[in-house]
């Protein structure tokens, strides 16, 4: 057995000093916050936001609207995984459809809504196809649509993931036992799936309920309460208490959410081993899904395409002749280049750092005997309960005054802090995987447990490595909801920039930042993804431990 | 009586079995036996209906059952790890095909095959609190009460300790002898094959290398490769086992 050595005491001191300062503290300070009227500690705040009818609607309104997203986001999640998984359609619309569907975690949510406008507008395409707008963008609707593109993804990704690891062979054996086609849906599918749809289901509603990028663009005079915590702390007339208060309230559906799902956990269980079996062909079902999914990808396709028509368009919607002229102009304007730049230097050291604290935290609390190596666990938990826009505020609160505030280090340590529960967990997958003996079989061969790490383990866990960079840089590269308090003139990003531009109606640099920012995730995610697969596919799932039950938030 | 007449199986340009012939009689225990990729899971999965032979014909009493379907057939299969349902206890697997049949065989009969089956006591458990032993006996009275009239068994023994496995051999002869049942057996383990059955189907290849009881093959061994796979194991496992207990065992 590995015995704890002062290496490891060593690097566990900053890591849980990190998690302290960014994000207990900051949290504390906050909850502090709203509890302080003037001098006297009260909940005065509490029974004042709770009578501002305004907020209550908000509130309300977001519950609503993220209700019916995460109903229908769920529904189509599970019908695109069940296509992909379950029947014997094509191939290549099998790999359009993983590819399609994700395609919109490229990009900031905030385009989403630009993207809604420019489609289903006044303006839009559809609106022009049609003759009249098929329903007023602004509010509901486009909260609704908005939501759905950006949750699907993660939906999707989750249930995939989940049916993959369903034992393909029952299907055999409910048929050898003449099963009717509804109790083999049951059996074989939809019982092992019930903990993911739910799972699937409470994220795409958190996920919503606290995005702040979609109302943002296409909200209207729809309230909801992202938008009223920014009007709180950055509208004209400044109200921190009531702030304070809103991102405690946001803070509950995201609890409860994390509660549900630790209960949810025991409707889910583990098939032993996965065997492929091949699927009966059934024509009529693989028709109908091949269309669905035709559908579902067109969709996503049509709505994004106006990123690429609107700004290389001489004057969309009247002239669509081709131009090059909106990219130059904001190529030449030195301002939304630094912005780029600022965003692609966030994103890079948000990347290295991240899974820098990420593997360090996932090594020891794997492969060590340390003490208090638990509590890296529990950072992880709360990390992926909290909010980016309720994690950002609470760093404005606390570091309001001190040589932080303004700066980039902020912003990325708000970004590793957000974003860390995703990569240390595929972190403590892969070390959970390795052979436990390989520390002990290195110290009898003279290893010190540093140099093990650096010779054995950093080796074998390169692929996660690539992943976790990609997921970083990705995340940093594209939310506004968890920045979108801390950044200054001098740190703007292209994510923050794109709501500035709002305001001077400059939707075509918009549009133009939106391509940068899709193509550099692009860029970094084939790379990581190429350089992170084995080159010889010889993949067994078969002894594979599995989890199909990884919900995360962020 | 099951007949094989002249089976072939291809895949694209590459043959995986070539003219089997193969007669089985009711309540026969019959093994298929080969090393790994020699087409014995292949045939088994024909003869189930899952896949469809490339040529040849089956007949089961007589009559073709070369193009019915796997559920028309009536046969029955056990796999190699069981595939239980894990989401039902020991019992619900159990009786879990039993909605699905007119006929179905009444609680009485049922609990026949679980007193048989020595499974009573475990009837409530969830699956993964069974024992390897446990689940092979569920996932058989699971195919038992579904009535078949052929039993299928892919590897029964491969995933068994080494105590069980004697025990789950007798059961499986005893099983055959009660119901008079016909049953199929893949495996790749020559000991297992020749104590287990009463004849022996060797395939090697995609060909049938030879057929005959374990006296037949131990006694009058076909042709080289009968002799190498086969009887060379069984010589080395008794000259370890002789050397064990000394000669006087012999």
């Amino acid at each position: 057995m590995l015995k704890t050595n002062k290496m490891m005491k060593l690097i566990f001191l900053p890591i849980i000093f990190f998690f302290i300062f960014f994000l207990i503290v900051p949290l504390l300070y906050m909850f502090w916050q709203s509890l302080k009227k003037g001098k006297a500690i009260t909940i005065q705040n509490y029974v004042e936001t709770l009578q501002n009818v305004e907020i209550r609607d908000a509130f309300l309104n977001s519950f609503q609207v993220s209700l019916v997203a995460a109903l229908i986001t769920t529904i189509i999640a599970f019908l695109l995984a069940y296509a992909v998984h379950f029947t014997t359609m094509h191939r290549s619309t099998k790999k359009l459809v993983q590819v399609g569907i994700t395609l919109p975690m490229l990009l900031p949510t905030i385009t989403y809504g630009f993207v809604l406008i420019y489609t289903f507008g006044n303006q839009g395409i559809m609106t022009k196809i049609f003759g009249q707008p098929l329903f007023t963008v602004y509010g509901f609707n486009g909260l609704l649509i908005g939501y759905v593109l950006y949750t699907l993804p993660v939906a999707f990704i989750l249930m995939q993931n989940s049916m993959q690891y369903i034992d393909k062979r029952f299907l055999l054996v409910s048929m050898l036992m003449h099963d009717r086609p509804l109790r083999r849906f049951y059996h074989t599918v939809l019982r092992p799936m019930l903990g993911t749809i739910g799972g699937a289901f409470i994220l795409s509603f958190v996920l919503s309920f606290t995005d702040f990028g979609i109302p943002a663009s296409v909200g209207g005079g729809y309230k909801v309460i992202a938008t009223e915590l920014y009007q709180a702390m950055l509208g004209s007339i400044v109200h921190f208490e009531r702030g304070a208060v809103i991102s405690i309230f946001m803070l509950v559906p995201a609890v409860l959410g994390v509660v549900m799902l630790t209960i949810l956990e025991r409707f889910n269980f583990q098939y032993k081993q996965v065997s492929k079996s091949d699927l009966v062909v059934h024509r009529l079902r693989d028709v109908m899904f091949t269309v669905f999914s035709w559908v579902c990808v067109g969709a996503v396709f049509i709505m994004f395409s106006t990123i690429f028509i609107v700004p290389l368009t001489k004057g969309y919607p009247y002239d669509f002749s081709f131009t090059l002229e909106h990219v130059k102009n904001v190529l030449a304007e030195q301002g939304l280049k630094q912005v780029y730049m600022n965003s692609l230097i966030v994103a890079v050291l948000t990347a290295v750092l991240g899974v820098g604290v990420a593997f360090v935290a996932a090594l020891l609390n794997v492969r060590t005997p340390l003490k208090g190596k638990k509590s890296l666990d529990l950072a992880s938990m709360i990390t992926n309960t909290v909010p980016g826009m309720v994690l950002g505020l609470s760093y404005l609160f606390f570091f309001t005054g001190s040589s932080l505030k303004g700066t980039f280090l902020i912003v990325i340590a708000c970004n590793i802090v957000h974003f860390f529960t995703t990569p240390y967990l595929m972190a403590k997958n892969s070390l959970q995987k390795m052979d436990p003996t390989w520390e002990v079989t290195a110290e009898l061969l003279k290893d010190s447990w540093l140099k093990t790490v650096i010779r054995v383990i950093l080796p074998n866990i390169r692929p996660t490595i690539y992943q976790m960079f990609s997921y970083y840089f990705l995340n940093a590269m594209v939310t506004v909801s968890g920045v979108i308090f801390l950044v200054s003139t001098k740190t703007m990003l292209v994510s923050t920039r794109i709501k500035e531009l709002q305001h001077f109606a400059k939707y075509t640099d918009i549009f133009v930042l939106s391509i940068f920012i899709l193509c550099t995730n692009l860029i970094v995610k084939l790379g990581c993804d190429y350089i992170a697969t084995p080159k010889e596919k010889t993949k067994e799932h078969t002894d594979e431990k599995i989890n199909s039950n990884d919900v995360r938030y962020s | 009586m099951l007949e094989l007449k002249n089976i072939s199986k291809n895949y694209k340009d590459k043959k995986v079995l070539m003219n089997i012939n193969l007669n089985i009689q009711p309540g026969e225990i019959v093994s298929l036996l080969g090393p790994s990729g020699c087409g014995k899971t292949t045939l088994l999965n024909i003869i189930l209906g899952l896949t469809q032979q490339t040529n040849g014909q089956l007949l089961y009493n007589g009559q073709d059952i070369s193009n019915q379907s796997m559920r028309d057939r009536g046969f029955n299969i056990v796999f190699q790890d069981f595939a239980l349902f894990p989401h039902l206890n020991a019992y619900d697997n159990i009786v879990y095909g039993l909605k699905n049949i007119k006929e179905a065989m009444s609680k009485m009969e049922v609990q026949e095959y679980i007193d048989f089956l020595e499974l009573t006591p475990h009837l409530h458990k969830k699956i993964h609190e069974l024992s390897g032993g446990q689940k092979q006996r569920v996932s058989i009275a699971r195919t038992l009460v579904m009535q078949p009239k052929i039993l299928l068994l892919d590897e029964p023994l491969s995933a068994l300790d080494g105590v069980i496995k004697e025990s789950i051999k007798e059961r499986i002869q005893s099983i055959a002898r009660q119901f008079n049942l016909t049953t199929i057996i893949v495996t790749h383990d020559p000991e297992e094959a020749l104590t287990l059955s009463d004849k022996v189907l060797i395939i090697n290849e995609g060909t049938v290398s030879q057929f005959g009881t374990p006296q037949e093959i131990l006694h009058t061994p076909e042709n080289q490769f009968v002799e190498d796979f086969i009887l060379r194991q069984l010589h080395i496992k008794r000259h370890n086992i002789y050397q064990l207990f000394g000669e006087s065992y012999a």
